[in-house]
């Protein structure tokens, strides 16, 4: 298991250098020059030309790689073009903003999705589970920045409850009571997850219970709980678990509709407004943490397989 | 007789409480503000993004600034003298303007600051490739020697976009090409910098040592008086999130509103609107350096008969209190205001331009037309133009970027042929972007650069006036650029916010304004 653990590790670094690699030649490729864009519309091509030097974008491509590649391995991703501050730094601060969404969503869609679609499958076809799967389409299908606009209407201009947006940093404030701000963006989040989730979970349960051992352990007298929740819901949980894994981490990187519509300093903003800025110290460090997450997440839902599955062994 | 005194003392005593209590009440609070955006940098002498533009306002100050009719009228100059026939300026500072780090202003400071500007400043050359020198001729004065008589000096001095505001000497001499750094955002201005929380907000606070001229306020000038502790500028990209965040109270204003919503917000009692005085100008620039537009007026009329500019601004900006078809360069309410060669504007004619455009020869060559989604009304103004031109008989190419490339590639001349941009609200008619040789569209003949000379060398107003309505006549004639039309922004704010007006200048400001009583 270890050796197996080991070999995985081992096996990110030239994924992650290819990715670097890519990402690096994707973003150089598109027009676009952060120099014109930071200096604006007006600029004359002397004072374009003056920034780019200063800011040795007028090298060639392998030598700006290979700078920004002998830093990552010392732990510097450059500095932001835009924000004028380290990459790892804007990220760090921009992370704190997206873990909390990401855990709390989870959480929620852990906790509604999950038991909702056990309840879908052992009520098969009975008017719960109509109602069930008539919300959950509906929710699956809403569009984010829609539900995320009425909500905010509803809970914050007309009942004035909660903020309607912005996230102050607790580490920064210490300020617990700032989650607040983080309850409808989690609520937009979770809706159309949940919904995926309970689907996911009623489908994969249906199909395992029609599997001979479930008919087996009917057969044997075990009772009808014992059936649902020991055979068919865990041996039902791989295909959760798996999504749920990629959940997580689309919920990390890519919730970029829900952080711009209340106006969150997330991770996915700062990826899509990076991009539109030409910022590219900020693309490649944003892109490489994320490629980074994604392998250690499919890391860890490859081994939850292993305690679900007894019969998975890693070797 | 005692008892008269007696409650006249009392009557002074109450008085004075009250007036101390409104005082006190009016000063003080944290002012929301809602942008569409953060900006690159706070440097107002290497950028023109509007949005440093509203935020370093309150930071930094120039030696002029303009009144509320666009007049170029002193800020941190106290007096000006010209000599030599125009050639020679002599300008004498304010004595005991402090810097925001303590240090009093003089003329080192001015020096050190212009010459930043004039080297790597986006509009410094325009005015330093008509000077032979500026000099610190006394601690609190300074002189500007022109090559020969430039008329829109002062103008320049007082256009706060990309303009010479005044740093620290030691700030503006270490500082080259690249924008200056937090650290380094120190001014004048009623307000300090604070903070900058990447993707949260840029923090101002109260300049509690600020010096303000004794003028009474009007437009950017006379006093300056700093009510909020503190203002901060947060950047809310939703359009729908900014109103509703005023509505709900985490804002107190918002600014670039949707036209489509500008009715309903009008009429509703918990927000109020506020139009800008500023208007924004639709512009397409033709390449004058390749492609088939090179050197073809006739074809350039053409285009230009063909086209009716209200169903392009009604698509694109919405409500008719937000646009106006107006083809004069430069808005009514200013002296520039001129009818030359309006003729031509919007004429709507496409019979004509199919003729004008047999006689130019035009045999349905194709014509790139770049314009970028990442401002909604360029696209929305080119998918009306587009469908005009096309039913005039021109072949369009109507390609569509996001901005940074379309900036990109309207550098390369061989790349397009029309592009669409905007430009904003310029004092004097010398900024505009079609003026430079060196602006992409680069429109340059003998004629241009003749009249352009003598508008710069006249200092007569009505002959500039004069010139300029030869410039534009010319303009409509060669057709280097054409203009869709005027467009106001809007913004909202929160009832309980005091000092603003129905109207806003071209970046609204926020000194002179306070929650009220």
């Amino acid at each position: 298991m270890f050796s197996y653990i080991a070999r995985r590790i081992g096996s990110m670094i030239p994924s992650l250098l290819l990715a670097s690699i890519i990402v690096f030649s994707f973003i150089h490729l598109i027009p676009g020059d952060p120099a014109q864009i930071m200096l604006g519309d007006q600029a004359t091509p002397e004072q374009v030309q003056g920034l780019r030097e200063a800011m040795g974008l007028d090298r060639p491509l392998y030598v700006q790689y290979g700078r920004w590649l002998s830093g990552v391995v010392r732990g510097d991703f450059g500095t932001s073009i835009f924000f004028h501050q380290p990459v790892l730094h804007v990220i760090l601060d921009r992370a704190e903003t997206s873990v909390l969404i990401a855990v709390f969503s989870m959480m929620l869609i852990v906790l509604v999705g999950v038991p909702i679609g056990i309840l879908s499958a052992v009520r098969y076809n009975s008017r719960l589970d109509q109602l069930f799967s008539g919300l959950s389409m509906f929710f699956a299908s809403v569009p984010t920045f829609w539900l995320g606009l009425n909500l905010m209407l509803l809970f914050s201009v007309m009942l004035r409850w909660l903020p309607t947006s912005g996230f102050p940093s607790i580490l920064e404030s210490g300020e617990w009571s700032n989650l607040r701000y983080l309850v409808l963006p989690c609520i937009t989040l979770a809706a159309p997850n949940s919904a995926l989730i309970i689907r996911l979970t009623r489908s994969s349960m249906l199909d395992v219970a029609k599997a001979d051992y479930v008919k087996t352990a009917r057969a044997k007298g075990l009772s009808e709980g014992a059936v649902n929740i020991r055979h068919i819901f865990r041996n039902s949980l791989i295909s959760v678990v798996s999504a749920l894994g990629f959940t997580f981490v689309a919920l990390m990187a890519g919730t970029v509709v829900t952080e711009t519509v209340f106006s969150l300093p997330g991770i996915g903003r700062l990826v899509v407004e990076s991009v539109l800025r030409r910022d590219y110290p900020t693309i490649q460090g944003i892109i490489l943490i994320i490629a980074f997450l994604y392998m250690v997440i499919n890391l860890l839902v490859d081994l939850s397989f292993a305690l679900l599955d007894p019969r998975i062994r890693y070797s | 007789m005692n008892r008269m005194r007696t409650i006249l003392l009392w009557s002074l005593c109450f008085l004075v409480i009250a007036a101390g209590a409104a005082f006190a009440a009016e000063k003080g609070g944290v002012l929301r503000v809602a942008v569409i955006d953060e900006p690159p940098t706070l440097d107002q002498h290497v950028v023109t993004s509007d949005l440093t533009t509203m935020i370093a306002q309150h930071i930094f100050e120039g030696l002029y600034t303009f009144d509320s009719k666009y007049s170029p009228v002193p800020l941190l100059v106290k007096s000006e003298e010209m000599k030599d026939d125009g050639k020679t300026a002599v300008l004498t500072l304010r004595e005991g303007v402090k810097f925001h780090n303590g240090k009093e202003l003089d003329a080192e400071d001015v020096l050190a600051s212009m010459e930043r500007w004039g080297k790597f400043g986006a509009r410094g050359p325009v005015l330093f490739s008509n000077l032979e020198k500026v000099e610190a001729t006394g601690k609190y004065e300074v002189t500007l020697t022109f090559k020969a008589p430039f008329a829109p000096w002062k103008n320049l001095l007082a256009f706060m976009n990309g303009g010479p505001v005044i740093y620290p000497k030691d700030v503006a001499s270490g500082a080259e090409k690249t924008p200056i750094t937090p650290e380094q955002y120190i001014g004048t201005g009623p307000y300090k910098f604070a903070e900058r929380n990447p993707g949260r907000y840029i923090k101002l606070v109260r300049n509690e040592e600020y010096t303000a001229r004794t003028e009474a306020a009007d437009g950017y000038a006379g006093k300056r008086e700093a009510l909020f502790d503190e203002i901060r500028f947060i950047p809310v990209p939703d359009v729908g999130t900014r109103v509703n965040g005023v509505k709900a109270g985490d804002y107190d204003y918002a600014e670039q509103i949707l036209g489509d919503l500008f009715d309903s917000l009008k009429e509703d009692p918990s927000v109020v609107t506020t139009v800008n005085q500023g208007a924004n100008q639709g512009m397409m620039f033709f390449n004058s350096r390749e492609g088939v537009l090179k050197v073809n007026s006739k074809l350039r009329q053409a285009l230009q008969a063909a086209v009716n500019m209200e169903p392009v601004l009604q698509s694109a900006i919405g409500p008719a209190e937000l646009w106006k078809a107006s083809g004069s360069f430069m808005p009514e309410s200013t002296l520039w205001y001129s009818k030359a060669g309006l003729d031509r504007f919007s004429a709507n004619n496409p019979e004509l331009a199919k003729k004008l455009a047999k006689e130019a020869g035009y045999n349905g060559e194709k014509i790139t037309l770049m314009a970028s989604t990442s401002y909604k009304f360029h696209y929305d103004s080119t998918l009306v133009i587009v469908k005009q031109l096309q039913a005039a008989g021109f072949n369009i190419d109507h390609q569509i970027y996001d901005w940074a490339t379309l900036i990109s590639k309207r550098g390369d001349p061989a790349q397009w042929d029309i592009f669409f941009t905007h430009h904003g609200f310029v004092p004097d008619p010398i900024l505009y972007t079609f003026m430079s040789e060196s602006y992409p569209g680069w429109w340059i003949t003998e004629t241009k650069r003749a009249l352009a000379a003598e508008f710069a060398g006249t200092l007569d107003a009505a002959k500039r006036k004069a010139v300029w309505d030869k410039i534009q006549a010319l303009v409509y004639e060669e057709v280097p650029v054409m203009k869709t039309g005027d467009h106001f922004t809007y913004d909202i704010y929160s009832p309980k916010v005091q000092g603003l007006s129905a109207s806003s200048l071209i970046w609204p400001k926020f000194w002179g304004v306070s929650f009220g009583k």
